[in-house]
């Protein structure tokens, strides 16, 4: 069985993780973070896991609904940590809304030649991508307090950038090919 | 713009600038600098040489991030993107 890590399950991870499901991979997903009831508008974590962590939430809701089972973990991704948390992969997903965090991801899979997607948004629903490790170059936000996808209101667009991850992420489970996207509300294109 | 006629040293420029997304109509050289694709682009955006990008005369691409694409099986042609930074996953 084919072991998926994804980390990060805010809004790019979590509806990954849904659209993963039937892929028959064993889906470990690493998030140190909690629901906020914020969450629920632009998240696949729901009102009643509010204070959870999203892991445990995460887990609790796919188990709830289709009877899948993922494997929590409550860390914080660090430097120190990463290769207990991230070895062993036969896929990472990177789902992270942090430039550092994605640096120690990107250096753990370049240095053992893990495969790694990454999944990435711009402010305000306006781009999306989904990049093979090879070609990701990491962008850190142009300012603190920048605006993010949480008010929910791009919420279709957050899934489409889901699940043009979940896409490229279940096609490589299933024979290797390596698919990209880059995502705008006008469409699709494949890179 | 015919991709298929495009040249090796040359790619197709697509656009994202305010949730809109387009193509140049020509054809670029693949190893522009930054510096003469964000005059292009931003030029483009200010005359409405891009269909599906509305006119926008305060278009600004400062801070926009260029990717280049060498081609693939499903697209056999060089692909140069500009388009906003990515920073989120997104909490």
């Amino acid at each position: 069985m084919k072991r998926v890590i994804v980390v990060g399950v805010g809004a790019l991870g979590s509806h990954a993780v849904l659209l993963l499901r039937n892929t028959g991979a064993a889906i470990t997903v690493v998030d140190f973070d909690r629901v906020e009831q914020k969450n629920v508008l632009s998240q696949f974590h729901a009102r009643p896991h509010a204070g959870k962590t999203k892991v445990e939430a995460l887990k609790q809701t796919m188990q709830f609904l289709f009877g899948a089972k993922i494997e929590p973990n409550p860390n914080r991704l660090t430097a120190d940590n990463v290769r207990a948390l991230l070895g062993g992969a036969d896929l990472v997903l990177d789902c992270l809304d942090d430039g550092d965090a994605r640096r120690i991801v990107q250096g753990f899979v370049r240095a053992n030649a893990i495969p790694c997607l990454h999944g990435a948004l711009a402010a305000g629903g306006e781009f999306g991508r989904v990049v093979w490790d090879e070609a990701f170059a990491i962008d850190d936000a142009s300012s603190a307090g920048a605006a993010t996808c949480e008010d929910g209101q791009h919420l279709p667009f957050i899934a489409l950038t889901a699940s043009c991850l979940a896409h490229a992420a279940a096609t490589y489970l299933r024979g290797g090919d390596r698919l990209g996207f880059s995502v705008s509300p006008g469409g699709v294109l494949r890179i | 713009m015919n991709d298929n006629a495009m040249r090796a040293d040359e790619a197709r420029l697509n656009v994202t600038w305010a949730g809109q997304n387009g193509d140049l109509p020509d054809a670029v050289p693949f190893g522009a600098t930054e510096g003469d694709i964000r005059q292009w682009a931003a030029e483009a955006i200010r005359t409405g040489g891009i269909a599906g990008i509305r006119v926008d005369g305060n278009v600004n691409l400062r801070g926009f991030v260029v990717d280049r694409f060498a081609p693939n099986e499903a697209r056999p042609y060089n692909l140069i993107q500009i388009r906003p930074k990515t920073p989120f996953g997104a909490k």
